[in-house]
């Protein structure tokens, strides 16, 4: 990501944040009574309902895949196949995403991953602002 | 309160009407309804539409415009799957607080072509980029959790596919009657693994109503093919971490089924049939073990079993399910009640599960990283 100030990039997804520095992280909000996580703001807590504002952090960029599956058939003009992911980040925020650099054969429940941030397939805003996305790597070796 | 009956239940043929709305499509179904039990629309008292893409137009009020225009309450039902269902407990306690004597419930629907999804969301068209919103990806991940968690095939999943297909060939209201050999599964056109198109349900235009009915009017009509509403419960998801990511299609089930078992005092063990919600073959094995019709971990065996065919300890969609007899959103839920119906009347012809006493509809539905679930346990009365 450069710094350039002469666009400003916009976040693909409303949990992507964006700093003065131009990088991106996920934002994550956890309920200051029961610790519950999420990637909603929501109204009140979903678990305990409490209505004191949950605390936003700074979310994990590693974890493990949930579940998965090969994508052969989509929606029209959509490029197949791909891995869709669900992952588990190390501090409890659940993503889907997109696994790149595995296969049906290579990806498992249980395996680490490490998210990528990267610019949604080229697309922009309304407004011509580069979008800002993220996909998934496997994590091998001493990385996990 | 009032114990409540079903005295009038019926289904058009699902398939593709391109020249008839789903009003139209549902109304017919009213009338075949009333007709089976000697009533009117005269005779209704209020009027429960489900229509989950099309309930914003009044479909209720469309109806009663095609059969006759009572004046009578109408209420329109959108509840993604869960809309048949949703219509029918609505129905249900309207009559149980004794408020009506007779109520209509009924289930209409032509689906969008194509594939379905769960809802978009903001920034770029997210299919891809964000791994998979469609709807045959989302029940592949439910199919793969439980895979990972008890080693359950693809091959497992397939049978679902193979025995719903084979059920369907004996029920001529279903979309499709052909057999499905599980070589012929396996081999179709891969959707999202493990799920290839055999294993999804079919998208179809279709309709199916009840007439319920108070005790004391069931008796004034006579209890011969009556069958007793001993459960019937809606939940809508419960707190889960995951959330809004990932639909759970266990949790709300189990929620819904044992809030069902509770009112009827009854347990899996006691039922007779299942009517369960196969919009996906991997969805069916995940509902035997939500449903309660086999322990934890052991849907793969129950499959293996055969104990889920017609003729089997428990059969589960005799009717050919969602993959066979077709999956029109809104009138789903009513259709697998409709179903249960015939069964404990002893009029389901050649797919008749032989001294059918108890039997059980459930239902699945998902919108945007929510969900709802409905189920009903009828009996013979």
């Amino acid at each position: 990501m450069s710094a350039s100030s002469a666009t400003s990039l916009s976040p693909a997804k409303r949990y992507i944040r964006i700093g003065e520095d131009n990088q991106p992280w996920i934002t994550g909000f956890r309920c200051p009574d029961c610790a519950s996580v999420a990637i909603d703001q929501t109204m009140a807590c979903r678990q305990c309902f409490s209505r004191n504002a949950a605390i936003e952090f700074r979310a994990s960029e590693t974890g493990r895949v949930h579940t998965f599956t090969e994508v052969r058939r989509s929606y029209p003009g959509v490029a197949v196949p791909f891995l869709s992911v669900v992952v588990d980040l190390d501090d409890g925020l659940c993503l889907k995403g997109t696994l790149c650099e595995a296969s049906l054969d290579t990806v498992k429940a249980g395996m680490r991953v490490q998210m990528i941030f990267d610019d949604a397939g080229g697309a922009s805003d309304a407004k011509g602002n580069p979008y800002v996305g993220y996909h998934f790597l496997p994590l091998s070796g001493a990385e996990q | 309160m009032s114990d409540v009956y079903v005295v009038g239940a019926d289904l058009i043929k699902f398939g593709r009407y391109p020249d008839r709305t789903p009003a139209q499509l549902g109304a017919e179904a009213t009338l075949l309804a009333l007709d089976d039990a000697g009533l009117n629309i005269g005779d209704v008292g209020a009027l429960y539409a489900a229509s989950t893409f099309n309930a914003a137009s009044m479909i209720a009020q469309q109806i009663l415009f095609q059969i006759g225009q009572t004046g009578i309450p109408c209420v329109n039902v959108s509840n993604a799957c869960a809309a048949g269902a949703t219509a029918f407990r609505e129905a249900f306690i309207a009559v149980k607080s004794g408020l009506y004597d007779v109520v209509v419930a009924v289930g209409a629907e032509k689906n969008p072509a194509g594939m379905l999804s769960a809802g978009n969301s903001e920034g770029p068209p997210p299919e891809g980029l964000f791994g998979s919103g469609t709807m045959p990806a989302l029940f592949a991940e439910a199919g793969v959790i439980h895979s990972a968690k008890y080693g359950t095939t693809m091959e497992q999943f397939a049978k679902v596919s193979v025995k719903n297909h084979h059920h369907s060939t004996m029920n001529p209201k279903a979309m499709y009657q052909k057999e499905t050999p599980l070589d012929e599964v396996m081999a179709s056109e891969m959707i999202a693994w493990p799920l290839t198109k055999l294993m999804c349900s079919v998208n179809v235009d279709g309709a199916a109503a009840t007439v319920l009915v108070s005790a004391r009017k069931a008796k004034e009509l006579g209890l011969g093919r009556a069958v007793r509403v001993r459960g019937s419960a809606l939940a809508s998801d419960p707190w889960e971490s995951r959330n809004g990511v990932l639909m759970n299609t266990n949790s709300v089930t189990r929620l819904a089924v044992a809030t069902a078992y509770e009112m009827a005092g009854v347990g899996p063990e006691d039922l007779n049939l299942v009517e369960l919600h196969d919009c996906f073959a991997t969805a069916e094995l995940l509902h035997y073990e939500n449903l309660g019709l086999c322990g934890e971990g052991e849907a793969g065996a129950l499959i293996d079993s055969g104990d889920t065919a017609l003729g089997g300890r428990i059969p589960v969609n005799v009717s050919g399910g969602l993959l066979s007899k077709g999956h029109p959103i809104g009138a789903t839920g009513v259709a697998n009640i409709v179903e249960i119906v015939m069964h404990l009347r002893g009029e389901a012809g050649a797919r008749q599960v032989a001294g059918a006493r108890l039997g059980l509809a459930h239902v699945l539905g998902f919108g945007v990283g929510v969900g709802a679930a409905g189920v009903h346990i009828l009996e013979k009365a």
